[in-house]
């Protein structure tokens, strides 16, 4: 039991420390103040409670798909915000830019914080009245937190200490994988809930790489990495990407434009 | 063209129906599923109803199935799967591994 709340705490809490990580690395890098990320756990965190709360009229709605429903819709406002982050990280921020780029990172926060953390309520929540495990859960609980913890700590670090010519543009390829992740998380919720069409995997690379593998689950957390994806998932992988992408090049299209008029 | 769009939009559509008749339905209790085994036609949508008759809830997941749900306690909930190629799709409970672990054999 206590191994089972170490991994079940690690993989919650790991999917929002990578995020957490590449946006405070970004942070740093533009000199951003850490405003944002104070507020965006206060309303995580207090989001995670209420939403855990209401976990069981949720589920029940939308004949009893309301979790996903509700999970889909979290996830597509994260790569909105994500993509609102990233189109604005452009070399010569004016102040509105730097206003969106802090307000896209603290409601991506908020968001992932909500979505893991409301899990890990529920799961530490479920044994309160089970002496037999408490402990054991709590002890493993914070393990896996502080596993998921050294991770994104190794990763921010690793991430402002790099000294890379293409640096910007690494960071901003990252944050948009991680943004397709959560677009495509979306469409499987969907898929699920079945407000979306089911259909047969496209590919089974599990004997390449199996989701249950250490490998298999650090890549999910970081890039969404499936190993049996529907067309409609992979569609959407790569709809994410592609209009992030293009959505940047404009901006920068237009910004360069603005200061040679 | 009417006609067609309409023809377009009632195969679209058919998707949903699919999953009429395949209804499963999985209980559980004490940490375990039952039934532990389902057998479900292959290449088809199926709705999963599946009850907890613990107190405590469970998160119903499968990697191979791509499903994740927590179900609460004393509750119930719907969870579509599929369609499946012919073979074998291991779920678990997340929150108790060791005992709640179930197979979808599609055939």
């Amino acid at each position: 039991m206590l191994l089972n709340a170490v991994i079940i705490i690690l993989r919650e809490v790991l999917e929002a420390a990578l995020l957490i990580s590449v946006l405070l690395a970004i942070s740093h890098s533009i000199n951003l103040r850490l405003g944002w990320l104070k507020t965006a756990t206060i309303i995580g965190i207090a989001g995670a409670f209420i939403y855990q709360y209401n976990l069981e009229s949720i589920s029940s709605a939308f004949d009893y798909v309301g979790q996903e429903i509700t999970n889909a819709m979290l996830q597509i406002m994260l790569f909105v915000f994500l993509a609102i982050t990233v189109i604005n990280l452009q070399a010569r921020k004016s102040a509105q830019q730097l206003l969106m780029i802090k307000a896209g990172m603290s409601c991506a926060v908020s968001l992932a914080i909500i979505r893991e953390g409301s899990e890990i309520i529920i799961y530490l929540g479920s044994f309160l009245h089970n002496e037999k495990y408490l402990l054991n859960v709590a002890i493993g609980g914070l393990i896996g937190a502080g596993i998921g913890l050294s991770l994104g700590t190794l990763t921010y670090f690793g991430l402002r200490n790099t000294t890379h010519p293409y640096l910007n543009i690494l960071r901003k390829l990252l944050l948009a994988i991680i943004a397709a992740a959560m677009l495509s998380q979306s469409v499987q919720l969907l898929i699920q809930a079945d407000w979306l069409p089911a259909q047969h995997a496209l590919w089974d690379t599990s004997r390449w790489l199996n989701e249950d593998s250490v490998t298999g689950q650090l890549l999910y957390a970081i890039a969404g990495y499936e190993a049996t994806p529907t067309p409609l998932q992979a569609a959407s992988y790569i709809f994410g990407l592609l209009t992030i992408g293009l959505l940047d090049f404009f901006r920068q299209q237009r910004t360069r434009a603005s200061r040679h008029a | 063209m009417h006609r067609f769009i309409t023809l377009y939009l009632c195969i679209l559509l058919s998707q949903w129906a699919l999953a009429g008749n395949n209804i499963i339905e999985i209980e559980i209790k004490n940490h375990l599923f039952n039934p532990a085994e389902i057998y479900v036609p292959a290449n088809q949508k199926i709705k999963l109803l599946v009850k907890n008759s613990d107190d405590s809830p469970e998160e119903f997941e499968s990697y191979e199935l791509n499903r994740e749900k927590i179900i609460m306690g004393n509750s119930k909930t719907v969870i579509f799967i599929g369609p499946l190629r012919p073979g074998k799709y291991p779920f678990f409970g997340e929150f108790n591994p060791k005992t709640a672990q179930g197979l979808v054999i599609a055939e």
